[in-house]
């Protein structure tokens, strides 16, 4: 049985055993991406239009809008665990390391989290220009 | 570690010629890295500015449907494509299929163009739609 020497465990090298979480849900997220972006690129095609009235009353309704939702939380999770990749791969630098996925997760959360509150606003308040 | 006779004497790590399976691996990280910065902030400002009201809604209109609107808009939609292709071939070889030297170069030279063909045609079947 592996573990690296007792130094080496105290200085917190190794494995930080989320690796199979990210594997798996980077396919879960994938999976669900796949269906919903397939779905949105359809649906904008085939809008009547992409004016502000069309767009905002498309949005409003129950089965636009929650798929919507879970669209952006599929997207931004999947994003975060790619970016980190990326950053993890190509950053060597512990500090700029650091503050790039401090970056990342501020990116990941609130862009989430802006997309779900716009969709919220114009369900919840109506398209009324 | 004895007898070593014919066998080769490392990996050769140095000695490697480019291949498709490369092309396709690094267009993969390209188009999705890509549309995670450029497609997540566009997705966003797009949400943003419908819920923001009709004048927030027609300046991004208005950025969307010039030209350096549509470089983006095609090229997020090659990335879409070329980065889902090439995440199926994947989840194939997730499972362990698909490692045969000949098979393995065939989908890796199939998946680009495929990318770019699917592209074209959804921007083909916009284009003459709008005219």
């Amino acid at each position: 049985m592996g573990g690296g020497t007792r130094v080496g465990r105290v200085r917190g090298l190794g494995s930080a055993k989320h690796g199979v979480q990210h594997w798996i849900s980077q396919r879960v997220t994938a999976f669900g991406n796949l269906i919903l972006v397939l779905w949105l690129i359809a649906s904008l095609i085939y809008l009547p239009g992409l004016d502000y009235g069309a767009v905002t009353g498309w949005l409003a309704q129950p089965l636009v809008a929650v798929p919507m939702m879970l669209m952006l939380i599929s997207i931004f999770y999947h994003l975060k665990l790619g970016l980190q990749v990326l950053i993890e791969d190509y950053l060597h630098e512990e500090g700029t390391k650091l503050f790039a996925l401090l970056l990342l997760n501020f990116y990941a959360i609130g862009g989430a989290a802006l997309g779900i509150f716009s969709i919220a606003k114009i369900a919840f308040t109506g398209a009324a220009g | 570690m004895a007898k070593t006779g014919q066998r080769p004497l490392s990996p050769h790590l140095s000695i490697w010629r480019w291949g498709p399976h490369m092309t396709v691996s690094i267009l993969h990280r390209i188009a999705g890295d890509g549309m995670a910065i450029v497609g997540g902030i566009g997705l966003i400002w797009w949400l943003f500015a419908a819920a923001s009201g009709p004048d927030a809604y027609a300046t991004f209109m208005a950025v969307a449907s010039s030209w350096v609107g549509y470089v983006v808009l095609i090229g997020l939609t090659w990335a879409f494509f070329e980065h889902l292709f090439s995440g199926l071939r994947h989840l194939v070889l997730d499972t362990g299929a698909g490692y045969e030297l000949n098979t393995n170069k065939m989908w890796a030279t199939v998946i680009p163009f495929a990318a770019v063909f699917v592209t074209a045609a959804i921007w083909a079947y916009i284009f003459v739609r709008a005219m």
